[in-house]
């Protein structure tokens, strides 16, 4: 499916939900921020938030080093 | 306490005058700068930089919060430390260089981290605390403290070539609303390694961010996560909207003091 992440335009396996993409990007679901067409999500609802083909996605890692 | 006389002194008055000419600055915003009190939480890579420039434009108190000591590694980035610092509390290392690079700086120290026990006291009467921690538990008690008082924080992170800041101010939205809790995060640059200019530089940005808060001028990353990347030379704004189902900020009070 045609998604945009982080500004690009990626293909990508099928998935439904954030969980889903998530793990096919080997993203950790802790601290991370995810917006699906500038809406937050908060991380309880990654199981159950769709994702539908060209909708556009940030997923920021949580950078905790000082 | 009291800075001490240095033979150098010279009026603030001198120190501000290419701050005046800036647009947006207001005369009665820089009687506000040299009343303003500042806490800065975690005194390494991200604090080193944001304290050095704070000092140096005329804020007039910094408090300084760490429990740690001065290390060998640390002086590749840590910038207010010399060599002869290693051992020494970085609290009292950093307040020392500070009152050498103006002598009129009100500094006091806090040697010990931030923890559940004493995060009300030591931030009590602070108009805007910056964030240089290196780990979450203690973000989540600043993120806390922005959304009880409404006043600002300015959140920042380094590790690797990545650079991130972020500023809560008014209370939403928040940090837990972007990253929900950030207490269980491990990140240890020992093991990823940091650029020392990347801390530095969002150290700076923290700094650039404080003062405009501060003199009330431009728009500051209130609700806007910017995202700096050195590796590819990239650099992002993300627009972050408050979570309405929030559990730290969602049922934020509406009205705020400060």
């Amino acid at each position: 499916m045609q998604l945009t992440i982080n500004g690009e335009e990626r293909r990508v396996a099928e998935v439904d939900t954030v969980a889903a993409l998530l793990d096919h990007l080997r993203v950790s679901h802790q601290a991370v921020a995810v917006m699906v067409n500038g809406a937050i999500v908060a991380r309880e609802r990654y199981a159950e938030y769709p994702v539908k083909e060209r909708d556009v996605l940030e997923i920021v890692r949580f950078v905790g080093g000082g | 306490m009291e800075a001490p006389q240095s033979p150098w002194a010279f009026s603030d008055k001198e120190r501000v005058r290419r701050l005046v000419a800036l647009p947006g600055v207001r005369r009665e915003s820089l009687s506000k700068l040299a009343s303003a009190r500042v806490a800065i939480v975690g005194v390494g890579g991200l604090g080193n930089a944001s304290a050095l420039y704070l000092a140096a434009q005329g804020v007039g108190h910094l408090t300084l919060v760490d429990g740690d000591a001065v290390a060998q590694h640390n002086l590749g980035r840590q910038i207010l430390f010399r060599p002869e610092d290693v051992g020494r509390l970085k609290v009292e290392a950093a307040a020392e260089a500070l009152r050498r690079l103006r002598p009129e700086l009100g500094v006091s120290t806090v040697a010990a981290p931030l923890g559940e026990s004493n995060w009300r006291a030591v931030l009590a009467n602070h108009d805007l605390v910056l964030d240089g921690l290196d780990q979450g538990l203690p973000r989540d008690l600043l993120n806390r403290w922005a959304v009880e008082t409404g006043r600002p924080v300015v959140f920042a992170g380094a590790i690797g070539y990545e650079a991130q800041v972020f500023v809560v101010q008014g209370g939403r939205p928040c940090l837990h609303c972007l990253f929900g809790s950030v207490a269980e995060v491990a990140e240890d640059c020992a093991v990823t390694g940091v650029l020392g200019p990347v801390v530095g530089m969002a150290g700076l940005v923290q700094a650039q961010e404080a003062l405009k808060l501060l003199l009330q001028v431009g728009r500051p990353l209130v609700g806007r996560l910017w995202l700096w990347d050195a590796f590819s030379g990239s650099t992002r704004i993300l627009e972050v909207p408050a979570r309405p189902d929030c559990p730290v900020c969602g049922a934020a009070p509406t009205a705020h003091k400060g």
